[in-house]
Parts: C-alpha cells; structure tokens; sequence
C-alpha cells in the first residue's frame, strides 16, 4: 500500500520583481512519515520553496497542499499543522529557553494541560533542560539550533520543515541535532521536509530526495536510485606513461559500463566495482601498461549532482577536496559518536 | 485569540524589564528637563514682584507656578519617550528574526499588534508617576518642585491614568505603525527624531498657555499631548478649570479619537507587514 502524499506541489513558480526565477514550475510529492531532502547549492531555490510551502510567500503559479491543507488558500490551518525551523536563528534572545516555548506553546495553542510536561520533556530531549532558565543569548550554537528545534515541535506538527536547519554548526553539533530529528520521526511518524545543501547529510537521512538547480528540479528519487543511475562504481585508472590502446582496451574488459578519459586519467563506471578492478589491472599488464595508480569510488552525491546539472556541486565556495574530505570525515565519526 | 494575546503581552513586559537601558532612557529626557529646564526657568520670578500674581495664574491656567504647569507637561511627555522603545522592537525584532517567527505561528496580526500596543500602555503609567513624584519631591528639596493644590477625587485620579494610558496607547501605535514602515533602525530613530520634538513644542507641555500667540494656542488645543496635560493640569491644580473651556471627559474623547485613528493606520500597516510576502 502506498503511503499517503503529506506534501503534494504542482506546477509552483516564483518570480521576483517580474523577472528574476527563483523557482520555475516545480512539481513533486513527499510520503506521509519520509524524510524528505531538497538538495542543492546556495540560491537554486530551496529557500524559496520553503518559504512558500510554509505560507511565508506567495507563488507566482502553481499550488501546493500540505497534509491536505490547501497552503494559499488557508494559511492559517496550515500553521496549525506544520513546525518550521529557520536557517537563522529567530529564538527570543531576551527570553529564557523554557520562557521561548512557554511563549510558542500558547501561540500553537497547546492544550494548558499539557504544556509543562511537554516543555519539560523538550528541554530534557534536546538537552537543554540545565539551561532551560537562563536567557537564550546565553546559549551555544548548538544549544540554540536544539531550541529552535524545539519550538519549531512544541505543538507536535504532522509536517516538520526545516531550511538548512545545522548551517553554521560544528559536525558534532550537526550529528546531534540529526539525532534528535530522527528520533522524533521514529516516535511520532513526522514528515520531514528539509534542504540542506550538505551532500553527506542528505545522503545519510533522507528517504527520497529532490535536486534543485537554478530553480528546476533536475533529480528526484531515494538516494540509491539517484547513485544507481550513474551506471555503478567508478574505478580510475592512472596510466604511467600516455598509450593509445589503453581506453580501447578497458573498454573490453567484461562488465565495463563506460570508459571516459580526462588529462590522461580513465573513469570506468561498472556496477561491481571490485570484480572490476582486478580485470581492470590485469588487462593493462598483459598489454605491458605501466600504472601509476588505481582507485575505486562508490558513486557519491557529488557524483549524481555532476550527473544531473553538468558542473561540480558547488557546496562550500572555496572549499578544497581536502577540506571536504576532512569535514565529512568528523561529520561521519561525530555521526557514529552520536549513535552510541 | 485571549491566550496569544496575553502571552505576546507576556512576553514585551519581561523584554522590557529586562531591558532598564531603555527605561532609563525614557526617563532621562524628562527627567533633565525638570532638573535643569524647569529649575532654570522660573518665571514667575521675573518682573521682581511688579506683575500680579493674577497674571501669572492666568498664564498657568490655574497652576501655583511655572514648574508645576511645566511639570505636569512632563509627566504627559514620557508616554512619547516610553512608547518610542516600543516602535523600535519591531525593527528589531525583524532584524533578529523574532518576526518571522511568530508569524510563522497560528498568530494573527491583530495579536502580534495588539501585544505591543498593550505593554506600550501599560510600562508608561508606572514611568509617568514616577516623574510625577520626583517633581513633588524636588519642592520638598529646597528647589522648585511640583505643588499639587486641588484635593485629587478618585474619579480625577482615574482620569489622570486614562489620559496617560491614552496618550501611551496613540504614540504607541504610531510608533509601531512607523517601526512596521521601515526595516533599519537607524531610519526609525531618524524619522522618531523628526516627529518627537516638532509635536512636543506645538503642545502646551512646555510653554505657558497665556504667553501663546492666539494661532500658536489654536494648533497646540488640538495637539495630543496638550488634550493630555489639560487632563492632568485641571485635576492638580485647584480652581484651574475656571481657565480650561472644557472637562477633562472632552480632552480624553479628543484623545480616544487619536488614539483610534493611529491605531486603524498601525493595524493596517501590521497586517501588511505581516502577510506573506509577494
């Protein structure tokens, strides 16, 4: 049986000042319960659709429903029904942590009743409950993302947005607010609508997820499809020295998909990428060619990004491969950490 | 809607307390002016007993002095320098986000609105009386102070509340209205800057009624702060509404119109500024 459509969008644009096209007819659906990621690099769009999606801005064109609410047609209950977590942060700094949800608790209209038990339990969840009476502009980084968090889910929403939710924080601190999103999925069957437009976290959490460029949805699909449509595992060859036989030769070995080449270096996709590297080497040594080096690459988001828009995904400005490397690396362990 | 409303209410108050910088500055204002201004500016002292005291009681409209008049004028002036905070919130607010946070909640903008008008009327009163007895206590000090003479009724003492609440809740919502105008505080504190003192020199709070030139009385009648410190001034001072044309139920109607009509501009400007963006 097919999970019911929590969000459903058709056709939504948005034009600023009559020319600029932030979002240009996008349509798609979100499951009840999924995790759901709009992925991509800075001003292609996701913000927009956000904000949109939330009765923040209107559209251009196009409609949207979200847990069957019609979103521009009744704003108002849909309020009621979705959390939203800013990229920025927007917690009262002049009031404590406990004061913020007090406040969200009555403007959501939480039952009296159960306010105090449900401040307290989200203070204690997002470990802010040893802070819980001290101002807000006291807080971490983290701490205030986990607040934000917190305030966005007072009301227990049946949809949950969050835009760009960790941008800024360390891995550890990104690691842990994930956490505390994937819990609340599993206890209360949240839908999560989130864009982010780091590739690593995306990959790990999402159920299914849309890729979003220059305001066109070039992509959309569970991460492993995305990575499947690449054709399989790449292996790159690096040749000691230029041969001409060389890419003909690869392209022979059984179980190559394709073979491209690039400043005297070979991509090979295939789908089983270790049976392939030993074909691979085998072969340049019976035609007597020298290699410098092999690798073997599992297709990455990055990969499918390239795939999908023709260019590198352009995630940090300035950031090297090192760095990247580095960054999702302490994001992995800080991930495995967490999970402890 | 009740529930919002008193949390969002909740909310400015505790901003507010928590925040005595800008408490002190609504008061400094005032507060200088009656140390300095009204100490230097004793009027009745001029004329070295030559002009009758007749003249001088005609001048103040019924007040046994110059600080006394001037001091009531004061004490309708900190509900333009309190509110004023109040308009410069919601810049504030906007920048840190605090906005689109709350309206991003089932919230509606009469609430959001509404929360800021009523903490804008109620943390004046307390501030008004305070410079109230400050005046009283500078007599007691050996300097010119304030001399209350008529005997206040409750009823006085509740229309000297009204009007400062009245007063409070007109420059509240004009101030709000302009801090939903415009997004930099610079520009709020400029355009505040340009209306506070213009309205505070055509109004009777600082210059003696007598002394006016008939056109200056005409524009200053219908100013709000002098429809306030009439309130004030025929309830302090004994026999004083003999040299006012009208009761203070009159001025505080004059200053319910005000206050209606800003508060019509600044709801509309609130829902405006509230609405999903186009």
């Amino acid at each position: 049986m097919t999970a019911p459509e929590a969000i459903v969008v058709q056709g939504l644009s948005k034009t600023y000042n009559g020319s600029v096209k932030a979002v240009e007819n996008i349509s798609f659906s979100v499951h009840a319960g999924e995790a759901f990621g709009f992925l991509g690099p800075n001003g292609a769009g996701k913000t927009t659709t956000v904000a949109m999606l939330t009765a923040g801005l209107l559209p251009t064109a196009g409609n949207a429903r979200v847990d069957g609410v019609d979103v521009f047609a009744q704003p108002e209950a849909l309020k009621q029904r979705i959390g939203l977590v800013f990229q920025e942060s927007t917690a009262d700094s002049d009031l404590t942590g406990r004061e913020n949800l007090d406040l969200a608790a009555a403007l959501f209209n939480v039952p009296r009743r159960e306010v105090r038990r449900r401040v307290d339990e989200l203070l204690e969840r997002m470990q802010i409950g040893d802070a819980a009476d001290r101002l807000a502009k006291t807080y971490s980084g983290g701490m205030r993302r986990r607040l934000e968090l917190a305030v966005g889910i007072i009301h227990s929403p049946r949809v949950l947005f969050l835009d760009e939710p960790t941008l800024g924080l360390d891995p550890q601190g990104r690691a842990g607010f994930w956490r505390y999103v994937q819990e609340l999925r599993k206890d209360h069957g949240m839908t999560v609508f989130v864009t982010t437009h780091y590739l690593d976290e995306a990959d790990s959490l999402c159920d299914r997820l849309a890729i979003i460029d220059h305001g066109h949805i070039v992509a959309t699909g569970t991460p492993s499809e995305l990575k499947d449509r690449l054709g399989g595992d790449v292996v790159t060859i690096r040749p000691v020295r230029p041969d001409p036989r060389t890419e003909e030769l690869l392209r022979a070995v059984p179980g190559v998909v394709s073979v491209s080449a690039q400043d005297g270096t070979f991509r090979v996709k295939g789908p089983q990428g270790e049976a392939l590297v030993p074909a691979l080497v085998e072969a340049c040594a019976r035609s007597s060619i020298g290699l410098a080096g092999v690798s073997l690459k599992r297709p990455s988001l990055d990969e499918v990004f390239l795939e999908f828009t023709g260019r590198e995904y352009r995630e940090d400005e300035g950031m090297t491969a090192t760095d990247r490397a580095v960054r999702i690396g302490q994001f992995q362990q800080a991930a495995g950490r967490a999970r402890r | 809607m009740i529930r919002e409303l008193g949390a969002l209410t909740r909310r400015e108050l505790l901003r507010m307390a928590r925040n005595p910088q800008a408490i002190v500055t609504s008061l400094l204002l005032p507060i200088l002016y009656l140390v300095l201004f009204g100490q230097a500016f004793n009027l009745e002292n001029l004329g070295s007993g030559q002009i009758p005291p007749a003249y001088f009681l005609m001048a103040f409209r019924g007040a046994p002095s110059y600080f006394s008049y001037f001091a009531a004028g004061m004490t309708g002036f900190v509900a333009v320098t309190a509110t004023l905070f109040i308009g410069a919130n919601v810049i504030f607010d906007r920048l840190f986000g605090v906005l689109k946070r709350t309206a991003a909640t089932p919230a509606t903008a009469t609430s959001i609105f509404g929360s800021r008008l009523l903490a804008g009327m109620i943390q004046p009163i307390g501030l008004a009386f305070l410079v109230l007895g400050l005046a009283i206590l500078l007599g007691h000090l050996g300097l010119a102070g304030l001399s209350v003479t008529a005997s206040v009724s409750f009823l006085g003492a509740a229309e000297v509340v009204l009007a400062i609440v009245l007063l409070s809740a007109m420059f509240a919502s004009l101030f709000i209205a302009i801090g939903f105008s415009l997004e930099q505080p610079q520009t709020y504190f400029a355009v505040v800057n340009a209306i506070n003192l213009p309205v505070l020199l055509t109004s009777a709070a600082l210059f003696p009624w007598g002394t006016m030139p008939v056109w200056f009385q005409n524009i200053a009648s219908y100013n709000p702060i002098t429809l306030a410190v009439n309130v004030l001034r025929e309830n302090l001072f004994a026999g004083s509404s003999a040299y006012y044309p009208y009761d203070p139920a009159v001025y505080l109607l004059g200053l319910f119109v005000w206050g209606v009509a800003m508060f019509i501009v600044a709801v509309l400007l609130a829902r405006r500024a509230l609405a999903p963006r186009k």
